[in-house]
């Protein structure tokens, strides 16, 4: 009996013959079913991967309108001294009548600060963390069901988060933290100059959006404040933005309806904005602004910094488009405590 | 399955899980959280080549001297039990392969090619003597990290394509590939890392060890023989990658793996003629001036060769660079690339700063800290950045294109560079001017300069200039701290 002989009398070969007619054993049968699923696993996988990648489309979901109806004192832009952010913060939502008065149980809330940079606190490139962390608190408070704290960083998101002490802060105070790798880039309709720019998934899921930027001193629009601070959530291609932005970010403001706005100027930034880094710059203000009144906010926000309203040419803008406000004298200020 | 076969698999299992497993935690997050690069810190190849090429013992490598003594005691473990190439070599064998038992016992013997990698080692120490580490090319360690951490991981997670990344993860599936053929064919007929390992393991104290009244001359142990080395005949140590198959397959129990005090009077030698060796060095020694003469960052600087931040002069970085990309897989940006063509044929597969993939974060420091070879030294970040009082780490300086830049050429605003530059005071500033377009209408702008001491030549600048495919700013790597004849600036 020859090797080969043996071999087909075993049958470990795979395929065995019986009198002519070809077998396939247990094997081979195995070996090429599981072959065959790879191969279709491998196409499957493909065909979703490039279906994946379809660009955006014209039917693309528009962007939520997040505003609720406010009367009364919650219609009003109210703002708080003192040394305690997180102070400032919960006299603020109460005088606008508790959080309770936007947030519905089980809504998804978004809150969006500004965690732009690899910066300190200190430094008051990015917002404080104790003001996201407050906000977190009032929002699950309020019977929020998930509260996600998410921006789209200029730096390594996994440093900004880390070093602004916002991930800490927002995880502790229970928020799920996205940074832009965890976020889904996805498209959305936006007229205007930012159209065919993607957003972040969580954005056009949300039932309720918060705004809580840092006023702080910027190269170009002299400020960046609560409009400006919507270039976080935006993808790919938004630093063109910059070519008009007097223009671009009232755009935005008109895009982006927060149900609330929340200016933190604990710190605030003067020279070498957005992203400073010289403690020279740097400036205690200690005080906290919230209102449904964006454009309101904003003026708030411009005299923090020494700036009048009509310094800055997107608040002008942004009136005339009726987005708000801009008289400071309506902000209801608190005093200190 | 037998006892020995299981504890084999699971032992490979773990080892490929940790490979796998640091390389996803280096992509994830904080280096300094895992020894990322424990592999390659035992890696004797690389410690051979840069113990010749640098001219002194590297001490980050000490544990591949530990794997050398290692395998004068039991052979070429490293290959049958541990070498992460290996398994999924071995896998894919396995997977992609159902041969018959006449078809194994052919594919498994031993064949003059088997001795190719020991004509490869003496050609790259040949060449590492004169200066160049290329053993990373091949090493299956580097291999392996660069094929799946710049080819695979960003092909997988849809992050922007890497072309070198793409031709590195090639030749590791063309690897896998060939073990459809023969089973660890890579292992057997190219590996540098198991010829440096053979060399030694012919003197391996533990062995396999046969029987010769108990065996029937069956040749079943050859079936499933990982190394192709002849259990049955003439046994080659320095071939026997220690999976211990024959020992399973052997019916009659007649082989085994033990301490063999008697050794044979001449050690089985690889079958390599002696001529074939030393012309194969020789070729390195000749391949070591062709190399240079391609070009690369050696002789000139690179306008391009834009190295990470803490990576040692040019001559040194090719002494210890192993191509193995742990720094870009671990950069947070993606901005560390294995080069194409900008280091010469040379520096093909070395890590780049790609400024359009990535800017180079300012205060980051992870590329030092997982480089197993010290070809990128470790910095802390008060260092880097120039907090501790002395000049920073700088990789290159960046330069304005006024043809490009918007408004400098096309009268449009944009700051995007300024807002972007980290240092303090930043180096690039603008100054407003008024202008009038075209048409007539007055246009108020702030044109860009660029402060060449302050530049770090991190080059989030071009990463981030709205001008598309080619940036209206970029680096060069002009200022660069490791080189202190590629300069500029007097008295810098």
């Amino acid at each position: 009996m020859s090797g080969r002989d043996r071999d087909r009398a075993t049958g470990a070969g795979g395929v065995a013959e019986t009198g002519g007619e070809p077998r396939i054993g247990r094997r081979e049968a195995a070996l090429r079913i599981s072959q065959a699923a790879l191969a279709g696993a491998a196409v499957a996988g493909g065909a979703a991967f490039f279906a994946g990648r379809a660009t955006a489309s014209a039917d693309a979901p528009a962007v939520p309108d997040w505003r609720v109806q406010a009367a009364g004192p919650a219609a009003r832009v109210h703002a708080a001294r003192g040394d305690d952010p997180a102070r400032n913060v919960r006299r603020v939502l109460a005088a606008l009548g508790g959080m309770e008065a936007f947030v519905r149980k089980g809504d998804l809330v978004l809150v969006k600060p500004n965690v732009g940079w690899d910066r300190l606190p200190e430094q008051a490139a990015n917002t404080d963390p104790q003001v996201v962390a407050e906000i977190v608190r009032a929002c699950r408070a309020a019977g929020a069901g998930k509260v996600v704290v998410a921006d789209l960083s200029c730096n390594d998101p996994q440093r900004c988060f880390a070093r602004s002490g916002i991930r800490a802060a927002a995880e502790e105070a229970g928020a799920e933290v996205l940074d832009a790798r965890q976020l889904r880039m996805v498209p959305a309709s936006i007229p205007g100059s930012a159209a065919g720019l993607e957003v972040f998934e969580p954005l056009l899921r949300a039932a309720r959006v918060i705004n809580v930027p840092v006023a702080k001193h910027h190269g170009l629009s002299r400020a960046t404040l609560g409009m400006k601070n919507w270039f976080g959530v935006l993808g790919k291609g938004r630093s063109r933005l910059h070519q008009d932005i007097d223009r671009t970010v009232a755009e935005l403001g008109a895009v982006f309806r927060p149900t609330l706005t929340v200016i933190d100027a604990t710190r605030v930034l003067l020279g070498n904005g957005p992203q400073g880094g010289s403690l020279d710059d740097v400036r205690a203000v200690g005080a906290v602004c919230a209102g449904v009144d964006p454009v309101l906010c904003e003026a708030w926000g411009a005299a923090q910094l020494s700036l009048r309203p009509s310094d800055l040419g997107f608040i002008g803008e942004a009136e005339r488009r009726g987005l708000g406000k801009s008289d400071v004298a309506l902000v209801r200020e608190l005093g200190k405590a | 399955m037998s006892g020995t076969r299981l504890i084999r698999i699971l032992w490979q299992g773990t080892f490929l899980v940790l490979f796998l497993g640091l390389l996803a935690a280096l992509a994830a997050g904080d280096p300094r959280a895992f020894r990322s690069g424990i592999f390659h810190e035992a890696d004797p190849l690389s410690a051979s080549s840069l113990a010749v090429a640098d001219g002194g013992f590297p001490v980050a490598l000490l544990l591949g001297a530990a794997l050398l003594l290692l395998t004068l005691v039991f052979g070429r473990f490293f290959c049958g039990w541990i070498c992460p190439l290996g398994t999924l070599q071995q896998l894919s064998s396995w997977l992609l392969t159902p041969r018959s038992r006449r078809e194994s016992l052919e594919v498994n013997r031993l064949r003059p090619w088997h001795a190719w990698k020991y004509a490869l080692l003496a050609f790259l120490l040949a060449l590492a003597l004169l200066g160049s580490t290329q053993t990373g090319l091949l090493d299956p360690l580097s291999l392996a990290a660069r094929g799946l951490a710049s080819g695979v991981w960003p092909a997988l997670f849809r992050r922007p394509a890497v072309p070198g990344g793409i031709l590195a993860a090639l030749l590791l599936l063309a690897v896998l590939l060939a073990s459809r053929w023969v089973p660890r064919f890579f292992c057997r007929a190219l590996c540098p890392l198991g010829a440096l390992l053979g060399v030694f393991g012919r003197f391996a104290l533990f062995r396999i060890d046969r029987g010769k009244i108990t065996c029937t001359d069956c040749r079943l142990c050859t079936f499933a023989c990982q190394g192709g080395d002849e259990p049955l005949g003439t046994h080659r140590p320095g071939e026997c990658m220690v999976c211990l198959a024959c020992l399973d397959s052997c019916p009659e129990h007649a082989l085994r793996y033990r301490f063999v005090a008697a050794q044979p009077a001449r050690p089985a030698r690889p079958d390599l003629g002696r001529r074939v060796l030393v012309g194969s060095a020789l070729l390195g020694v000749a391949a070591g001036p062709l190399l240079r003469a391609s070009g690369g960052g050696r002789e000139e600087a690179h306008p391009r060769l834009v190295r990470p931040p803490g990576a040692v002069g040019e001559d040194e970085f090719l002494d210890r660079c192993v191509k193995c990309l742990l720094c870009g897989a671990t950069c947070p940006t993606g901005a560390i690339q294995p080069a194409l063509a900008v280091a010469g044929v040379e520096g093909f597969w070395t890590p780049v700063v790609v400024p359009r993939r990535g800017g180079c974060e300012f205060a980051c420091t992870r590329c030092g800290e997982v480089c197993p070879t010290g070809a990128i030294l470790p910095l802390t970040a008060a260092r880097k950045t120039g907090y501790d009082g002395a000049p920073p780490v700088r990789i290159g300086t960046a330069f304005l294109d006024r043809g490009r830049c918007l408004p400098w050429a096309n009268q449009i605003p944009c700051i995007v560079c300024e807002e972007m530059c980290p240092t303090d005071p930043k180096a690039i500033t603008v100054a407003a001017v008024e202008e009038r377009r075209a048409d007539g209408t007055a246009v108020r702008l702030q044109q860009p300069r660029v402060e060449p001491v302050r530049c770090v030549g991190c080059g989030i600048c071009e990463n981030r200039c709205p001008v598309g495919e080619e940036a209206a700013i970029r680096v060069s790597s002009v200022g660069e701290t490791r080189n202190p004849l590629n300069r500029m600036v007097l008295g810098s």
